[in-house]
């Protein structure tokens, strides 16, 4: 009995994987190559881009030139968004100065800063990273200031009666409490960035994983446009991956809930 | 344990002071609310006047005082976009409230067989976790492609945004179901189909509007960059085309009617919760 469960958990997904591959074959072998290309011509694309020349520039060299925009604004928005966010959440002061000005500007889509972004900065690598760092910003700030609202009184409590001062009770217990809550914002800040990159690329630039999807609307090669919108599933799924490894490492009493 | 009354009477004062310790956290916060104020109106001086002392260029910043006087003038002037500010809205909104609605009719079903029966799970898994990694605003170019730059593409990848949301929350939330609850319906000789409907689904019902919420933020978002590509109306276009007149006012006004509606959308959809999940809450 549990063979066979095991068995069909087994084979469904192949199983359901295959029928949409199958389907995908038949219904392109009635269209045209240009609307929807054969999985075989998909795997093809994909062999000649990983040796050809996309504008200019090779298909690593589009993906290293994404994730570099994406972790520099990532790494930036870090920085800054974390002490600022946790800062808000323990000081009511300055709660008070940052909020209004934070919920007028929250609300808006990150990817509506990339006009004003262009007029600021140009087309060049400032305007990207910039609408990446604006996008995963927003979400270090609210998540590390939640985090902080949430910490349990009663363990700062317990810190002040052992005799902590202001400065401890922050770094030693509210801080570590809110770790849960930090990753989870770190977690979701790398995957608005990369969504971000991905737009920025798209309305405007010349390398980059947006540029190839782009490209392939240009070129009117929608195989190319797969193989562009594969690697960015998978580019996005190893990003995520990496960062739970490291929450693993790094709070590992979280285990449970990943 | 052994002094059930004390330990109630112990919660209770807990609660109590919890009460308390919040009713004072509010008192205090109603009082420096002036700081709020402080800080808003000094923003904005200095936001007006880095734009009068040309610190910054007209083709970078206008002072708020411009932008005001631009977003009155929206509503009866059409140039240069040829349209008003409240068509444009309008033309998202639709926009984006088809696609939602769309994504709500078909995921939050999908998702809640998916974690009601294990045979449907098994086969649109799969599917769905191969799909899911890949942002909406990648599958703009190739809606492009099948379906043209009018509505039914951008309906589709707003559809798109809307629908993993949608699904991934009604499938948490069902999966949450107390097993208590389930056994009870059992018990009581509920057929299975009787349990998804009167145990499954309400107590499924918070998860599910988590992920409406979750699914409007993503609509909206992924409407703005497919206006921002392919588009002759809608804020999207309206930013966008303020970029290549070089004209920030126009730019600031689309980006804060963008951000005013997704968020007078969440709070509709937060003031339904609150009035549709407390009456049918399962504890």
């Amino acid at each position: 009995m549990i063979l066979s469960k095991r068995g069909a958990s087994l084979i469904a997904p192949a199983a359901s994987i295959g029928v949409f591959i199958l389907l995908w074959g038949i219904i392109s072998l009635n269209v045209s190559a240009e609307f929807l290309p054969s999985p075989l011509a998909v795997v093809k694309e994909a062999l000649r881009l990983l040796h050809a020349n996309i504008g200019g520039t090779s298909l690593w060299g589009h993906i290293g030139w994404s994730l570099r925009r994406v972790l520099i604004a990532f790494f930036l928005a870090i920085l800054l968004g974390l002490p600022l966010g946790l800062y808000m959440g323990w000081n009511r002061v300055c709660e008070k100065i940052v909020s209004p000005i934070f919920e007028v500007l929250r609300p808006i889509p990150p990817i509506a800063w990339i006009p004003i972004a262009i007029l600021w900065l140009g087309v060049a690598e400032g305007s990207k990273i910039f609408i990446c760092f604006v996008g995963a910003f927003v979400i270090m700030i609210l998540n590390a200031y939640t985090g902080m609202r949430y910490v349990d009184p009663l363990l700062i409590d317990a810190a002040k009666s052992f005799g902590a001062n202001r400065t401890q009770q922050f770094f030693n217990v509210a801080v570590p409490a809110c770790m849960p809550s930090i990753f989870a914002g770190v977690q979701n800040a790398l995957s608005m960035a990369w969504m971000c990159v991905l737009a920025a690329e798209m309305v405007g630039a010349r390398q980059g994983v947006g540029f190839i999807i782009i490209q392939g609307m240009d070129l009117n090669k929608p195989a190319m446009i797969l193989v562009g919108m594969v690697l960015i599933g998978i580019i996005g799924s190893l990003l995520a991956a990496t960062l739970r490894q490291a929450e693993k490492l790094l709070c590992p009493w979280r285990r449970e809930l990943v | 344990m052994r002094d059930p009354i004390g330990s109630e009477r112990a919660a209770a004062s807990e609660a109590l002071s919890l009460e308390i310790e919040k009713a004072n956290y509010f008192a205090t916060a109603a009082r420096e609310n002036w700081i709020s104020f402080v800080s808003f109106a000094l923003f904005l001086i200095f936001w007006e006047l880095i734009c009068r002392f040309e610190i910054v260029g007209p083709y970078q910043l206008v002072p708020p005082s411009e932008v005001v006087t631009l977003f009155i003038d929206k509503f009866s002037n059409a140039n240069p976009d040829g349209a008003l500010l409240y068509q444009h809205a309008a033309a998202s909104l639709g926009l984006a409230l088809a696609g939602f609605l769309a994504a709500v009719v078909i995921g939050v079903p999908l998702g809640l067989f998916m974690g009601w029966y294990p045979a449907v799970n098994m086969t649109a898994r799969p599917l769905f976790d191969a799909i899911r990694p890949i942002p909406p605003i990648a599958w703009i170019p190739i809606a492009i492609l099948w379906l043209g730059i009018g509505t039914p593409a951008k309906a589709f990848i707003i559809f798109l945004a809307a629908f993993v949301p949608c699904v991934i929350n009604s499938y948490t939330g069902i999966r949450l179901t107390n097993p208590v609850l389930i056994r009870v319906a059992r018990i009581y000789g509920a057929s299975n189909w009787e349990t998804f409907v009167k145990i499954g689904i309400p107590s499924a019902i918070p998860m599910i509007f988590t992920g409406m919420k979750l699914s409007l933020n993503a609509a909206w978002t992924t409407l703005v960059a497919a206006e921002l590509l392919a588009a002759s109306m809608g804020l999207g276009y309206l930013i966008q085309l303020g970029r290549r007149l070089a004209r920030p006012d126009i730019i600031i006004v689309g980006m804060l009617t963008i951000g005013f509606l997704g968020a007078l959308m969440s709070w509709l959809l937060t003031r339904i919760e609150a009035r549709f999940a407390s009456s049918r809450r399962l504890t």
